[in-house]
């Protein structure tokens, strides 16, 4: 017999190294030849879109195209430690240390501009598309691709620095400030369990990420359609099955993880609510967006044949034997 | 706030690169005369190791043969050092690397790794943390298995009893996954013209990699650069060291370019996993549906390695209320060594777990005391200035409510109470 | 050692090749065409998908000896005159792209089922592309960009 269910699940996650630990990210500005502007951090791009989304928070701050815009991130010889690409922290922390650089480079370029164009004072100088220009007389103008000439042997470079704060909890009371920020989210799920084979089938998804702010909206879904993804074979069926610490299923053939026919269309809701302490309020959701899945179909499963499943994953042949113990 | 770039959606400015194939992952590289290896890694549990390489050697086209004797310092790991380039006399999973073979093709290497002897002494081994936490078990490193110990306590956990109409007492158990990013490991690794020691791989964090490389071979830094290609996905799985030791000793020693890729067998075997959790929960409210008290006991198999163990039970810990104000918690969070594959970063980190626990205690409360599932959440949630049970007080940007209320109001149907 | 003849992305190649090597091999080793990526070995995730004589195939399974004669087409070959194939274009606009690794066998797959099958529904899509995993993107968007690259090829008569 199939009988359907619905069930929610809702998470938390704390941001960053954690804990009190120095965690810190660096980035460098520089203003390269032709006018480019060069950021250089150790944030790792491994898929999540984090080259896009820290190009985007540096062009903001210098109200330049992001395309204008040379993004470094692969040789340790050339770039700064910005801490490990994990903990959903790139976004917060080195986008924190992305803007901070951006800002201090905008007054070494509204400096360099006083000095070039002969004015008095930076005030009214306005920086737009990659130039400068005295907003009430705009024929004093300059480029960054002049300026980039006139320091060429000398290029115009700052470094940003940010160093999330928290507490390091007591060692026997736990007592502390563990993470900062955190994200939500909730997910809900509905479920189709056919009580003869043990198969769970996902016919219904919405799932609502806070994000903080969503630097880039169509990245943010990316993520968490695959956090689903990941999610539903790990409550449902991906198993590695260790059996003195041999693994039995080593290759794809026997490890099966999710492929487009198990997942469906999920309704992906963005939430926004800005943090103070996020570059443009955004909070990182690279691994939020895996948490809340899997409890939502635990819970659907139950509303649907009223078995708690207390171990994961629900394979058929674990549901079924809870069924029949329930029976 | 007036923003033109933030919040639009940029295209990727790696897509062009990705969707022409034109991407550079550690396999894609090839350079004039490179060399090849092939990593040996141990088929025992828990066992003392003799090794014998003479036979391999031999073989035409072998060109050296790596094991614990050719590093100057054999020790790594992300946060105890406790991981060892090559085994040295003790294997403590089935993976363990042995020994690295370099040849002139990929072909000789798995010729000479089949005439490599090893010796194994089998030593009783542990694959059940809570056996392994016992006195009497064997022990994978020094003289206790317990790698980690995180306690939380807020409130008076007998008032928070007291106070309960209803407790629910349950014990949850996830298992051991894999990151399965596409991309097996692998890199190439070679002594540039300025003598600077390169390490082309596909990792998480770069500075690391360079760090443990460096201490490896009893360089200094700036001896050491590494290149970071593209990145077939990481999930975690790509946070502690795999093969950037092994060609790095290799291309330092030979002065040859030395580039290895990983099959997806050994894929499985040579990086983290997801730490299984065993999570016994009681969770008591009141008659109307408050929480007054939630006791969580954690205990999480780190298999042969600590990794990021501390970190990630420590991260279940903090995370295992939920986002849920609780006046009276306690919390014993536990890492413990095993000889199963070693455990460590996977995506939501040890917070990926314990709401399998906490979300399902809800539902079976609300069901105790016939509220729906929503109505329980919603007494219960973080709320702006609500104090977490480490004492931190969730200052800003806490839309917990808007996201169950919008998944409330788009999912098409009511959430209501449990049919089961 | 044996000679084969073979065509890949429009040129035609005399090989000669180990006969134990697969096309897999053939087409990364000896003609550096790493566009075409190796995941698992065994046929299971579809990273080395090539079109093979107008068919998909698992190129870590077609020993390169059974390719002689064929004409192959690689992701290397998809772009025509400097200009991208309305699918290549579809995946970067709708975000059907993260890691990457699986993006080229991914396309190829799609291409192959857009040839045989010009408006597939979502379902078809799906199936379509079920022999090639991805573990990034839970492949909604790489259903969108399909839908989007239907579009766009009938728009341009592709």
């Amino acid at each position: 017999m199939k009988k359907k269910g619905v069930g929610i699940g809702i998470s938390f996650y704390g941001i960053g190294y954690g804990n009190g630990f120095p965690d810190v990210s660096k980035a460098v500005v520089r203003l390269l030849d032709g006018g480019k502007i060069g950021i250089y951090t150790g944030a790792t791009e491994v898929g999540q879109g984090s080259k896009t989304v820290l190009s985007q928070i540096g062009a903001e701050t210098l109200k330049i195209d992001s395309k204008d815009i040379l993004f470094i991130c692969e040789d340790t010889s050339l770039m700064p430690d910005s801490g490990t690409t994990a903990a959903s922290r790139q976004t917060y922390n080195t986008g924190n240390a992305i803007k901070t650089a951006c800002e201090k480079f905008r007054e070494e370029l509204l400096d360099a501009a006083q000095r070039e164009l002969g004015l008095n004072s930076v005030s009214g100088l306005t920086m737009e598309k990659g130039e400068i220009y005295l907003n009430f007389f705009p024929h004093k103008r300059i480029s960054f691709k002049e300026l980039s000439k006139t320091y060429k042997d000398n290029p115009i470079e700052v470094e940003g620095i940010f160093t999330a704060q928290t507490v390091e909890m007591d060692s026997e009371t736990g007592q502390g400030a563990p993470y900062w920020p955190y994200t939500f989210n909730a997910c809900g799920v509905e479920v189709e369990v056919d009580t003869l084979t043990g198969k769970v089938e996902i016919l219904k998804a919405v799932f609502a990420q806070d994000t903080g702010r969503a630097i880039n909206p169509k990245l943010v879904e990316g993520q968490m359609d695959g956090g689903f993804a990941m999610a539903l074979g790990y409550a449902l069926f991906e198993d590695l099955e260790i059996d003195k610490g041999r693994i039995k299923n080593n290759k794809f053939s026997k490890y099966l993880i999710p492929t487009a026919m198990d997942m469906i269309d999920v309704k992906n809701i963005i939430i926004e609510d800005p943090e103070n302490t996020a570059p443009y309020g955004a909070k990182g959701i690279g691994e939020s967006v895996t948490i809340p899945i899997t409890p939502a179909i635990l819970n659907a499963i139950y509303d649907a044949v009223g078995v708690r499943i207390t171990e994961i994953p629900v394979t058929p042949s674990r549901l079924l034997k809870v069924l029949a113990d329930k029976a | 706030m007036n923003l033109n770039i933030v919040g639009k959606d940029i295209l990727r400015v790696d897509g062009l690169s990705k969707v022409t194939g034109k991407a550079l992952y550690p396999q894609d590289l090839y350079i004039d005369d490179m060399i090849y290896g092939k990593t040996l890694r141990s088929d025992k549990s828990h066992a003392y190791i003799e090794v014998d390489i003479k036979e391999a050697e031999k073989i035409k086209g072998i060109i050296k043969i790596f094991t614990y004797k050719d590093v100057p310092i054999n020790h790594y790991g992300v946060v105890f050092k406790d991981h060892e380039v090559f085994c040295r006399e003790k294997v403590r999973q089935i993976g363990d690397p042995i020994a690295f073979v370099v040849g002139e093709n990929e072909r000789v290497c798995k010729e000479a790794l089949k005439k490599i002897k090893v010796y194994y002494e089998e030593i009783e081994g542990v694959f059940n943390p809570i056996d392994a936490m016992r006195e009497d078990s064997p022990k994978i490193h020094g003289d206790t298995n317990i790698v980690y110990h995180y306690k939380l306590k807020k409130g008076n956990i007998e008032e928070g009893y007291s106070n309960s109409y209803v407790v629910v007492e349950n014990t949850y158990k996830t298992h051991m996954v894999d990151h399965a990013f596409l991309q097996p490991e692998a890199g190439l690794a070679f002594v540039d013209k300025e003598n600077i020691l390169t390490v082309m791989v596909a990792t998480q964090y770069p500075h690391y990699d360079r760090e443990e490389v460096a201490a490896a071979l009893n360089l200094s830094q700036e001896e050491v650069k590494i290149i970071n290609t593209n990145v077939g996905g990481a999930f975690g799985g790509r946070e502690d060291i795999s093969l950037q030791i092994h060609l790095a000793l290799a291309a330092y020693t030979l002065k040859k370019p030395v580039k290895a890729i990983y099959s997806r067998e050994e894929s499985f075997i040579a990086h983290s996993k997801r730490h299984p959790l065993i999570m016994k929960y009681k969770t008591g409210a009141d008659k109307n549906g408050y929480l007054q008290i939630m006791e969580a006991e954690i205990i999480g198999d780190t298999g042969a390695y600590a990794s990021w163990a501390t970190n990630v039970l420590r991260k279940s810990g903090v995370h295992a209320t939920g986002p849920y104000f609780i006046p009276n918690v306690k919390v014993d969070s536990y890492a413990v060594y095993t000889n199963n594959l070693f455990a460590g970063a996977m995506r939501g980190f040890g917070a990926t777990q314990v709401p399998v626990a906490h979300e399902q205690q809800m539902d079976i409360l609300a069901e105790k005391l016939g509220i729906d599932p929503i109505s329980i959440r919603m007494k219960n949630i973080f709320k702006k200035g609500s104090v977490s049970a480490t004492g931190q007080i969730m200052l800003e940007s806490v839309p917990i409510d808007r996201c169950i209320e919008e998944v409330v109001k788009n999912i098409g149907f009511s959430m209501s109470v449990g049919r089961g | 050692m044996k000679e084969i003849k073979l065509k890949v992305n429009g040129i035609d190649y005399i090989l000669n090749i180990d006969e134990d090597i697969r096309l897999i091999d053939l087409l990364r080793d000896k003609l550096r065409l790493t566009g075409t990526k190796e995941g698992c070995g065994e046929g299971e995730c579809g990273a080395c998908t090539v079109i093979m004589d107008g068919v998909s195939v698992n190129s870590c399974l077609v020993m390169a000896f059974q390719a002689d004669g064929s004409n192959i087409l690689t992701i290397e070959g998809l772009e025509e005159e400097g200009k991208l194939h309305p699918i290549q274009k579809a995946f970067i606009e709708e975000g059907a792209i993260q890691c990457g690794y699986c993006t080229p066998g991914m396309i190829m797959s799609v291409k192959a089922l857009l040839d045989k099958q010009p408006y597939p529904s979502r379902e078809e899509i799906r199936k379509g592309i079920s022999g090639n995993l991805c573990r990034c993107t839970g492949y909604n968007k790489i259903v969108d960009a399909t839908e989007m690259a239907i579009k766009y090829i009938k728009e341009e008569g592709v």
